[in-house]
C-alpha cells in the first residue's frame, strides 16, 4: 500500500491521474485543506467493510442471547425480528453458521458467503411464516402424505400433441 | 403433410413433451395438491414444465432459470435416511415451491430402490 497522501488542489492537475489508480487498487489518502484526512476506496470494498461491521455487531449480540438459552423477545431482536420464526436450537445453529460466514468473508474481501447465509436463513424464516407451510417443514412427513405430481401440460388434447 | 403456417391448428405447447424419460417420480405432498393444481394459472406453462423438469431430472443441481437455496435449521434436514436436505426453488418473485428427494427408495423390504422427489411446501405471492 503506497503511502502517498495527495492535496485537495492534486484533483485539478495531472496527479489525480495517480490518485484514482491508487484509489481504484485499494486505496488513496487526500488531505483536505482544514486538514482533515480523507480516503477513497473502491465501493464494493466499503461495501465489504459496512457488511462486516454489522453482521459482527449482529454476531455478538446473537451470542449473548444465546448463551441466555431463551427465546429472544421480538423487542429484543429488533430489526433482526425475523428470526422469531426460529427455536433456541436454529438460533445457535444460525450463530454458529454466521460465525463462519464472517471468517470466510474476512479472509476473501468479500461479503458473498456472508449474505448467502443471511440469504438462506431469511428465506427458511419466511417459508416458516405461513402455519401450513410450517406444520410441513418441520413435520416429519411419510410417503402416503403424497400424490404423483404429473408434468403440467397446456391441457391440449392427445392427437394435438407436437 | 405440409410444413406451411396452418391458422387452424393451435400453437405447439410450449416446452413440448419431456426430451428424456424422466429419472425421478415426482410427488406433491396432499396439503398443496390444489396449490400444484394451479401452478400453470399461477406462473406460465413454461416455468411449470422448467420446474417439473428440473425436480424429474436433476433436482440436487443448480437450475439455470432459476434460484435454489437449500434451508436452514430444522425446516431444512432431511426427514428420513437418505433423503436430501430441503431446497427452495424460485419458479418467479411470486411463486416458490421446497422441496426434497431419494436416490433410493422403497417402500418395504425387497422392493426396487427408485429415485423420488417430493414438493413439500408451494406458494405464492411477494413476501
Amino acid at each position: 500500500m503506497t503511502s502517498t497522501i495527495f492535496q485537495a488542489s492534486d484533483l485539478a492537475n495531472q496527479k489525480r491521474v495517480d490518485f484514482l489508480s491508487q484509489a481504484r487498487a485499494g486505496r488513496a489518502r487526500l488531505r483536505d485543506k482544514d486538514g482533515t484526512s480523507l480516503v477513497m476506496l473502491p465501493e464494493s470494498h466499503l461495501l465489504w467493510l459496512e457488511t462486516m461491521a454489522q453482521w459482527s455487531s449482529v454476531h455478538l449480540r446473537l451470542e449473548g442471547v444465546i448463551r441466555r438459552a431463551t427465546l429472544p423477545t421480538v423487542s429484543e431482536l429488533g430489526d433482526l425480528a425475523w428470526l422469531r420464526a426460529f427455536d433456541i436450537d436454529d438460533l445457535t445453529e444460525f450463530v454458529e453458521e454466521l460465525h463462519e460466514a464472517l471468517v470466510v468473508s474476512n479472509a476473501d474481501q468479500n461479503p458473498s458467503r456472508l449474505e448467502e447465509c443471511v440469504n438462506a436463513w431469511r428465506v427458511t424464516a419466511r417459508q416458516l411464516e405461513d402455519p401450513l407451510r410450517r406444520s410441513v417443514l418441520l413435520g416429519a412427513p411419510s410417503i402416503s402424505d403424497f400424490d404423483d405430481a404429473p408434468r403440467p401440460d397446456a391441457s391440449l388434447p392427445d392427437d394435438e400433441e407436437p | 403433410m405440409s410444413s406451411a403456417y396452418d391458422p387452424s391448428q393451435p400453437a405447439r405447447r410450449p416446452g413440448g413433451k419431456p426430451g428424456q424419460q424422466p429419472s425421478y417420480r415426482v410427488l406433491v405432498h396432499k396439503k398443496f395438491k390444489r396449490h400444484y393444481d394451479q401452478l400453470v394459472d399461477k406462473v406460465g406453462i413454461q416455468q411449470a414444465q422448467q420446474f417439473w423438469d428440473h425436480l424429474a431430472n436433476n433436482p440436487g443441481e443448480p437450475s439455470a432459470v432459476a434460484s435454489i437455496t437449500i434451508l436452514r435449521g430444522k425446516a431444512g434436514k432431511p426427514w428420513a435416511e437418505n433423503w436430501s436436505r430441503v431446497h427452495h426453488y424460485e419458479l418467479t418473485s411470486k411463486a416458490r415451491a421446497d422441496y426434497a428427494y431419494c436416490d433410493v427408495f422403497t417402500t418395504g423390504p425387497g422392493d426396487e430402490p427408485h429415485r423420488v422427489v417430493s414438493i413439500l411446501t408451494i406458494n405464492y405471492g411477494s413476501h
